[in-house]
Order: structure tokens, then C-alpha cells, then sequence
């Protein structure tokens, strides 16, 4: 994938952009088709794997862990509330095979980026996630949320994949049940392996996902290729849940963006994202009850998982 | 505003018996099942493919003692009479003398650029090797030194041939002919370097007015069709990167021819200009923004297909 463009290419794009007819035929806001399944991964308590058209790929794998409630140095009243509430831990990885650019430590600095937006959005009072029914014992201990997210390759538009493959991996994961008992004054954890009382995570149908647009000569688009990406002037992103509340907003690029502008790409995010988040969920429900239909009966139902899929 | 989400399908393409290959050539086993488009035999590094002594090993295999050949990459099979070769399914490109390719500029330098052809090294091209503006063959001076990025600058796309290779298996490209330098007015895709086939030119003018350009390493320039008179070419401006004005039904067109070839690589299938005339009158009945779709890549393909074995039978 190139990390240069012609001027005569950039030229094109903008051009294709301003008459609505892009380099592969897609109107502006015309999303690749995405190819999803989750629960690919075993030893997770939750994943997804999404492919957007014939090229970005990304596995999200969500692990829930016991662990300890740090409180260390936060104030009084942020550190009550911190005392009563699990944590979100989220990690990155653009893989080298996804691209050339991403060989060696190059990639470095662009995953603790990702990390730090997951982080902040699934951390932040936006996420969506229930943190305070992940506590188990006030002040000591909690489930820890880990969501991992791998990409292994790249055609433009990562952020919106991860996104929408965390979704759809937390809609897939399961917290196993626990109940907490007094034992001579010491609190006892009991973790019920009994696979069919796990329980979903509360609050996953509030987790937002991200709309990234690129404005592009006066207009703007969503889900660029990697030559669109190199055109673009200035990115939005746009994180929007779904009842269309904005959760976040970052803008980046080195472009300038009129506030008229500005105002009309949130707007077509917030519109854009709900229909995505309606149209995953819509899956999502297919996929649970296609599964279940056929445990039901008896029958095999098989996980295509990597190597069976096209 | 379109938006779609699938759960992935099954491959349908079955793997075949290839220790099944005998010394009947007219026995081939044309296994042409629905799903499978052309008759492909997909082997492994270390897979058997015949024992056999009669056949000839071609590229991708190599002998195993006793007599046993074997393929050395992952890819398909192919057979041309007493010659077996195994082509890859993802290759670098390495080039022959003479081979038009595309390519990229990375780098520049004091008196060359290095081009990215896909290819395990960057290809050079020398100053020495490009056509002076001016439209008289003059000496390069030092000002043309200085003056590098005017003619190609880093991201630049050229179309040049492989003149020569440097002693380390580096390509040396030259673009002195009219046909070749800076690429305008079109985009750019990218295919696998095997699908490529040689042709007698790699120029081409569609049916519907659009000019491709096929570089052997898998780059791909499509473009709108310029016609061309010797003289009124303004010699100045071979290095121009202004695009000439592209309207609409071009820029449709550009997309659709674009769609179709993606189309043929995903499915593997070899590429040249029948091959994509036959893939984009058949994308004719599809919306171009629906051609990248799996479903529609697939049906694409095998009427493409069989057109072809149409067109071997004699029929077309």
C-alpha cells in the first residue's frame, strides 16, 4: 500500500470527490461492505472479526480478569467512586503484515495513539459500558476489561473497524457469574464456571463506535482508501452511540475546517454511525439466533473462523 | 448512504487430486464445477505434483529424489504440454529485459531516482535514461541536476521498461520513448504480478474509450483516452502533473474498468485487454459502487470465464 501519492492522483481523487464519483465508483458516503463474525476465539470471553470490503482487517479479542481496585492517589469523592467500579484496559496492535508502514518500531507511536482514544472513550462516562456492576468487592477487587484489538490489514480506515469489531466483540462477550461470600471476616470470591449462567455486559448496547471523516478540497468523506487518506486535508472523528449523542470528538490533520463545514460532517456522522449501529446490532441478533437455532436442533455449527472465509 | 454488513461464506473452490496428472494431455481433468471458474489446481510448498519422468519442470518446482517433482511455492498449477510450472499466489515481481513496468518514485538522488516496481529492490533510473523536455535529444547539463524534482519528484507514477540489472539484482529502468514517462489523468491499481501475462504491447484502448496500461510487476494504470498527434504534443509538457478535464461518464467509466479488474484478481484470473473487455461488459448490468461486493465479483468472474472457453472452442 503506498504511502505516496502523485500530485496528478491527488488531483483525480479531489476531483472524483467534488462530482461524487470516487476512484472505485462509491458515492462520499458510501461505506465498503463489512464482513463480521464473532466468537472466533476460544480462550476469549469475547471477539469479533470484522473485514471492510476486501481490505482492512481487524480482530478484537475481550478478556475479563479479576483484579485489584486501584484507588492510589485520587481525592476523596473521585476515589469513592473509583472504589466501586471495574476498569476498561484497551491495547492496539497494527500488525507489520497489515503494512509496509507499520514494519519495525514505525508503528509504535500510532497503537499507543489508538489506545489512548479507546481508552478514553471506554473509560470516559460515554462508554457505554456499566463500570460499577463490574465491581465485585468495593475497594478490593473487580473485573478488568481487557480489549485487545489486532489489525492485520490495512486499506484505509482502521479507527471506524476497530470500533465497530469492539462492538460487536462486547456483544459477544460473557462475565462469568460470581457471588461473594463472608468467611470469618475475609470476603471470598466463588466464580461459577457453568459456561450457561455467564452474563452479558451490561450497558454493551450503549457503546459507541466512530465515524472518521475526511474533508477532502470543500467536501468530505467517510471510509477513505489508503490514496484518499494521503489526499485528505483534515480528519473528524466523530464518536456517536446509539441514540446519536456525540461521546467524543477529535479533530487531526493539518488542514483547516470552516465551522459551517464542521457542523455539517458531525451531523452526517451522528446520522451515519446510528445507521451503522442499527444495521450491526441487526446482524448481531442474526448471527446470536442462527447460532442458537442450531445448537437447539442438534446441529454443528461451525465457527469459519481465518482460513475457511473468503 | 450505504451500509452493509455480512457474515463471511464459505470458499467453494475444490482442491484437486493433483497426483491425478498423467501423460494424457487431452484427458486434463477439466473439472469446471459451478463454483469453480477456471480449472485450478492449487498446491502447497512440498506438495507432490507428479511423479512422472516425462514432464519438464518449469518454475516453482523442483526435484525431490527419487524422481518425485515438487512445488517449491503456493500456487496453481499450469501445464503446457510437457511443461510444469507452478505459478504463485503472491509473488515480488522479477523482471526480464524489455519488460514495461510501473512504478513509483521513493527516492531521489544526485543524478537518479529509485522506483518502487514492486519488485524485492527499489528499480533506478537514471537521468541519463529519461527524455529531455525540449523535444530535441540534447546532453543532460548540470542545471537538469539541480533541477531533478521538475521532471519526476518522490510519489511521482511512470510507466518505463527494464533496460538492464545492476550487479546486487536491482532493475534499471529507462523511458526513452515517447510512450513512456509521467502518468495523468487516470488511477491506479494494483494486482498480483503473475496475473500480468506478456502481450505483444501493453497499451490498451477499451471498447469504451478508456486506455489501460498493464505493467508486468501488477501495477496498473487506468486512464482516460488521450489521442495522440506527434506534433501538437507540447514537448514541455511530458512532465506536466496537470490533468486534462475528465468528465462524468469517464470518471464512471474509469471506476467500472478500475472495479473489474479487482474483480478478475481477486478470483485469480489472468489479466489482459479481452480478459478485462469481456469482465467489464459483463459488470455492465451492476451499479459500480456494488462491483467490489463478493457476490457480484464471483458472478462477474465466471461469465468472464466463460466467455473464455467460449472464445478457446472457436465459437467467439
Amino acid at each position: 500500500m503506498p504511502t505516496l501519492i502523485s500530485p496528478s492522483e491527488r488531483d483525480y481523487i479531489l476531483r472524483g470527490v467534488e462530482t461524487n464519483i470516487r476512484a472505485d465508483g462509491r458515492g462520499r458516503h458510501d461505506l465498503r461492505q463489512i464482513t463480521f463474525e464473532t466468537g472466533i476465539i476460544s480462550q476469549c470471553s469475547g471477539s469479533a472479526r470484522c473485514r471492510l470490503g476486501e481490505g482492512t482487517d481487524v480482530l478484537v479479542g475481550v478478556k475479563v480478569e479479576i483484579g485489584d481496585i486501584e484507588i492510589d492517589g485520587a481525592e476523596e469523592d473521585f476515589g469513592g467512586k473509583k472504589a466501586k467500579r471495574g476498569k476498561v484496559i484497551c491495547s492496539v496492535e497494527c500488525s507489520p503484515i497489515a503494512s509496509q508502514q507499520f514494519a519495525g518500531r514505525a508503528a509504535e507511536d500510532y497503537n499507543n495513539e489508538l489506545a489512548q482514544i479507546l481508552d478514553h472513550v471506554f473509560n470516559g462516562p460515554q462508554g457505554g459500558i456499566n463500570l460499577e456492576k463490574l465491581c465485585i468487592i468495593p475497594g478490593q477487587q473487580c473485573w478488568i476489561v481487557y480489549i485487545d484489538a489486532l489489525v492485520l490489514d490495512y486499506a484505509g480506515n482502521i479507527l471506524d473497524t476497530i470500533f465497530v469489531t469492539t462492538r460487536a466483540a462486547l456483544f459477544n462477550t460473557r462475565v462469568p457469574k460470581t457471588s461473594v461470600q463472608e468467611n470469618e471476616g475475609i470476603m471470598e470470591i466463588e466464580v461459577f464456571d457453568d459456561v450457561d449462567q455467564a452474563e452479558r455486559i451490561v450497558g454493551w448496547d450503549q457503546v459507541p463506535i466512530a465515524v472518521t471523516l475526511n474533508k477532502i478540497g470543500s467536501r468530505h468523506i467517510i471510509d477513505a482508501t489508503p490514496l484518499e487518506e494521503l489526499t485528505t486535508e483534515a480528519k473528524i472523528l466523530i464518536i456517536v452511540n446509539k441514540k446519536g449523542k456525540l461521546c467524543g470528538i477529535q479533530k487531526s490533520g493539518e488542514g483547516s475546517i470552516e465551522p459551517s463545514l464542521l457542523s455539517e460532517m458531525i451531523q452526517t456522522g451522528r446520522t451515519i454511525g446510528q445507521k451503522m449501529i442499527r444495521v450491526l446490532d441487526d446482524n448481531l441478533q442474526r448471527e446470536e439466533a442462527e447460532m442458537n437455532s442450531k445448537r437447539v436442533k442438534g446441529q454443528q455449527f461451525e465457527k469459519l473462523g481465518f482460513f475457511g472465509a473468503t | 448512504m450505504n451500509v452493509q454488513f455480512l457474515s463471511p461464506r464459505f470458499s467453494h473452490r475444490k482442491d484437486v487430486d493433483v497426483e491425478m496428472l498423467d501423460g494424457n494431455s487431452d484427458e486434463e481433468q477439466e473439472l469446471v464445477t459451478p463454483n469453480l471458474s477456471q480449472s485450478m489446481t492449487l498446491v502447497t510448498p512440498g506438495q507432490l505434483i507428479t511423479s512422472d519422468t516425462q514432464f519438464m519442470r518449469g518454475h516453482g518446482t523442483y526435484i525431490a529424489p527419487p524422481e518425485r517433482m515438487t512445488s517449491s511455492v503456493a500456487g496453481a498449477v499450469e501445464r503446457v504440454n510437457k511443461l510444469i510450472s507452478v505459478r504463485p499466489l503472491h509473488t515480488r515481481y522479477t523482471g526480464e529485459i524489455g519488460d514495461l513496468v510501473i512504478g513509483r518514485i521513493t527516492e531521489v538522488s544526485q543524478r537518479r531516482w529509485k522506483v518502487d516496481v514492486n519488485s524485492r529492490q527499489d528499480g533506478v533510473l537514471q537521468l541519463s535514461s529519461i527524455n529531455l523536455p525540449g523535444g530535441v535529444q540534447r546532453r543532460k547539463t548540470e542545471e537538469d541536476e539541480l533541477q531533478i524534482r521538475k521532471f519526476f519528484a518522490e510519489g511521482d507514477l511512470l510507466v518505463a521498461e527494464v533496460h538492464a540489472f545492476f550487479q546486487d539484482g536491482a532493475t534499471n529502468l529507462h523511458t526513452r520513448n515517447s510512450k513512456y514517462g509521467k502518468l495523468r489523468n487516470g488511477s491506479f491499481i494494483s494486482v498480483p504480478p503473475p496475473l500480468v501475462q506478456r502481450c505483444k504491447t501493453h497499451f490498451h484502448t477499451l471498447s469504451c474509450g478508456i486506455d489501460v496500461t498493464l505493467g508486468l510487476n501488477g501495477y496498473i494504470w487506468v486512464s482516460k483516452h488521450i489521442t495522440q498527434s506527434g506534433e501538437e504534443i507540447d514537448p514541455d509538457a511530458i512532465y506536466s502533473n496537470q490533468n486534462e478535464l475528465i468528465d462524468d461518464s469517464t470518471r464512471e467509466k474509469i471506476a467500472r474498468v478500475c472495479n473489474s479488474i479487482h474483480a478478475l484478481s481477486q478470483q485469480f484470473m489472468y489479466i489482459n485487454d479481452t480478459i478485462i473487455s469481456y469482465a467489464y461488459e459483463a459488470s455492465l448490468e451492476y451499479h459500480v459502487r456494488d462491483l467490489r461486493k463478493p457476490d457480484i465479483i464471483d458472478a462477474i468472474c465466471m461469465e468472464v470465464s466463460a466467455k473464455i472457453s467460449l472464445g478457446k472452442a472457436g465459437v467467439l
